[in-house]
């Protein structure tokens, strides 16, 4: 019924109930779909089943009634295809179905242009009967349970058809509900006429770019495409299909040997070496402190770090100190912090959930030097610690940093602003009382340069106290956070930070989805009062269009050192292409912006030489064989994770 | 020439930063997940030519980690139980760095 309903032009949804991997389901909530408009080689695609044939409409039911288990037999392409996303599918216990994934399925017209658009995708779900009449729309529920029915006496008669190519289950087809959002979103439409193809390698399987304009080397044995790397290539490469079994089962083995393997790793007998000797600090020798920095991230990431492994990082003469996992450390062991090592500037403790208000009191008097202090999860503390050790350390403190804190309130933050004047950088996360009126304290900290303001509770801070906020302290800023924050509007950043901010270097909007295209690009936009950037974080800003990021690019291109546009799917190449203009970028991420492609990579690498590490998942116009050279690194490319052997 | 080709691709040499060589079965180094992604990529010099220069490992600790690779192989699936490995005081931060590049 939902197959008819497609095929009369309705607009696609993801025809399948039951179990989806997360993947799917995040895609599915910000509606975002494959947009691959590439065909995959017609003689290998599924016939794609026709639309009212009655014969697969019955068989479809098959043996859902019994418990038997049917595994259809899907093209050899689709599983290769679609190896690695699909959620580990047992055998035994589940049913693998085809289900359709359009291309770009706005307009039915597109489809068919398009030739092949059906990926067939195998998702294993599970039978749940009682789900189905509950989804279903209200008006055909009954007929829908009538048919249910009829077909499961007919499919006791007929036994199933192997290798049916459509077998969909009814009872995960839902009727369409359409994307509330973004439902005319189309690609195609945004891109210019004479636009690159994304063709299939006929030798290696690989994805590879055909430029407008030219034509691929054609295979000489099968008439097929060839990606450049094969063409250059005169030797045949042997097809590895039969290969491709044994290595499966050789990889699997060696995973089960390891899991069975008894022999602990090497790390773990050097840690357990490290605290059983750990009285004997000088049996390990001298050691720079950069060493110990990194020994203490190996411990943590070990998950070994406790009391008695923490004596390994204290010394007398000690100033600063990061701890990453203090979750193995008791209160007294973090107390030993402030014993032996009295001359710390610089403390810095991660996960520190048992750190309780003795302790904190105990850091007030003794660690008589403390100038910064960073506290992630000190969900033990109360305000009157806080007040206290703000008045003890007064002056003196210069960075503050606060995590996940369910405890730090108004009083305290009043305090902190009242008894340290000379605080540089403030960053509080995940606060949950954070609301408007701490911004009015936090307003008179003149001398702040960096100030990081995350994940308040959803509507708590609004626009206008942060523009009064920025107003106050914007003049020093060099670094502004603003993450999180969705309900921020426009006066943010034309009234604040445009006006305000003449020295700020490093902006931070993320997920900030309430700000509009004109109110960034009016930002940055003839913006002389600030020389460029040279970190722009825009992640999450989904409705941002190509008039928002030119203006950005145009402003910071010279200063422009890291930049992340995750998720800003609205960007199309054209603006992507301005780019170019950035040569001192060093660090980028692009995922998720769709039009990215391999002509866009290539003039960056071209231009900006200190380019060195590229985030590109979900980039799919990214081929393998996009420009590249030594000491890049290119990350989440979607044909490095799916494995060429099996395609 | 055969065979010469197949003790190459059985055994690999492994050099640390002060020059000392280590020559070692194949199937042994690959329990260190970094070497073992080294040889089986086949973009890498090292698959090729079987050669890994370790430049931040010293010859005591590679010594000590070859004889822990050894050990493993060793008992890796064995039922009864195993001796301990022993490491020596002054070498175990050493050998816990080059144990987490080494993945091992």
């Amino acid at each position: 019924m939902s197959r008819r309903s497609r095929a009369n032009g309705n607009t696609f949804v993801n025809n399948v109930r039951g179990p989806t991997s997360a993947l799917t389901s995040f895609l599915n909530e910000r509606g975002i779909r494959r947009a691959n408009p590439a065909p995959a080689p017609a003689a290998e695609a599924p016939a794609s089943p026709s639309p009212d044939s009655p014969d697969i409409e019955q068989s479809e039911e098959g043996t859902a009634g019994t418990s038997t288990v049917t595994t259809t037999t899907v093209s050899e392409r689709t599983v290769r295809l679609t190896r690695g996303r699909r959620a580990a599918v047992s055998a035994s216990t589940s049913r693998s179905e085809s289900i359709d994934i359009d291309g770009v399925s706005d307009d039915d017209d597109e489809d068919e242009k398009d030739g092949v658009n059906l990926v067939q995708l195998p998702v294993s779900t599970r039978p749940v009967r009682s789900t189905r009449s509950a989804a279903a729309s209200s008006s055909n529920a009954a007929a829908s349970k009538a048919k249910g029915k009829a077909v499961e006496t007919e499919s006791k008669k007929r036994p199933r058809k192997k290798g049916d190519p459509d077998s969909s289950d009814d009872d995960y087809v839902q009727e369409n509900a359409g994307y509330p959002s973004r439902s005319n979103f189309s690609h195609k439409r945004r891109l210019p006429r004479a636009t690159n193809k994304i063709e299939f390698c006929s030798r290696c399987r690989a994805r590879f770019t055909v430029k407008a304009g030219t034509t691929p080397v054609v295979d000489e044995d099968d008439g097929g495409l060839l990606c450049p790397t094969c063409a250059g290539d005169a030797a045949p490469v042997t097809p590895s299909q039969p290969k491709a079994k044994p290595i499966k089962r050789a990889r699997r083995k060696a995973q089960k040997a390891e899991i069975e393997c008894q022999v602990p790793s090497l790390q773990d007998l050097c840690i357990s070496k490290i605290a059983s000797c750990i009285e004997d600090v000088e049996g390990f020798g001298d050691i720079s402190s950069i060493s110990m920095d990194k020994i203490c991230k190996i411990i943590c990431r070990n998950r070994s770090l406790d009391t008695d492994t923490l004596q390994l990082f204290l010394d007398a003469r000690l100033t600063d100190l990061t701890l990453y996992d203090c979750t193995n450390i008791t209160a007294n062991g973090l107390q030993n912090i402030a014993q032996f090592s009295p001359l710390l500037r610089s403390l810095k403790l991660k996960l520190c959930g048992r750190i309780n208000n003795e302790v904190l009191d105990f850091y007030s008097e003794h660690l008589t030097e403390l100038t910064s202090l960073s506290l992630f999860g000190p969900i033990l503390i109360l305000e009157p610690s806080y007040i206290k050790f703000f008045e003890s350390v007064g002056e003196r403190l210069e960075r503050f940093e606060l995590k996940s804190s369910t405890r730090f309130s108004l009083k305290a933050v009043t305090a902190l602003c009242e008894s340290c004047p000379n605080l540089t950088h403030l960053r509080l996360s995940d606060c949950n009382l954070m609301d408007d009126n701490w911004l009015a304290p936090i307003s008179n900290l003149t001398q702040l340069k960096s100030l990081r303001i995350r994940n308040p509770e959803p509507d708590k801070v609004t626009t206008e106290a942060v523009v009064k906020l920025i107003q106050a302290v914007g003049s020093g800023l060099e670094e502004l956070e603003l993450k999180g924050i969705p309900s921020l509007e426009d006066p943010v950043l034309l009234d604040a930070i445009r006006p305000c901010c003449v020295r700020l270097e490093r902006l931070n909007l993320m997920g900030c989805e309430d700000f509009t295209t004109e109110g960034v690009e009016s930002l940055f936009k003839g913006w002389s009062l600030n020389r460029g950037l040279s970190y722009i974080n825009l992640e999450g800003c989904v409705m941002l269009k190509d008039e928002a990021f030119t203006a950005a690019i145009n402003h910071s291109c010279d200063t422009l050192e890291r930049l992340s546009i995750k998720c800003m799917d609205e960007l199309t190449k054209d603006a992507l292409m301005a780019l170019n203009k950035c040569e001192n970028l060093s660090i980028l991420d692009a995922s998720w912006c769709r039009a990215m492609d391999d002509e866009v990579m290539e003039g960056l690498v071209k231009v900006a030489p200190k380019l060195s590490k590229v985030t590109v998942w979900g980039d799919h116009r990214l081929t393998e064989c996009c420009p590249t050279r030594q000491g890049l690194k290119i990350v989440g490319r979607e044909g490095d994770y799916i494995d060429l052997r099996f395609m | 020439m055969a065979t010469q080709a197949a003790s190459d691709d059985e055994y690999i040499t492994l050099e640390s930063s002060d020059k000392f060589i280590f020559v070692i079965h194949r199937d042994v180094a690959t329990l260190s997940g970094t070497i073992k992604n080294m040889l089986s990529s086949g973009h890498f010099e090292e698959s090729r030519s079987n050669f890994i220069t370790l430049r931040d490992i010293k010859a005591v600790i590679l010594e000590k980690v070859c004889r822990y690779w050894y050990y493993k192989a060793k008992h890796l699936n064995s039922v009864t139980e195993i001796p301990h490995f022993e490491i020596e005081p002054e070498y175990a931060l050493e050998t816990l760095m080059a144990a987490d590049f080494l993945d091992t």
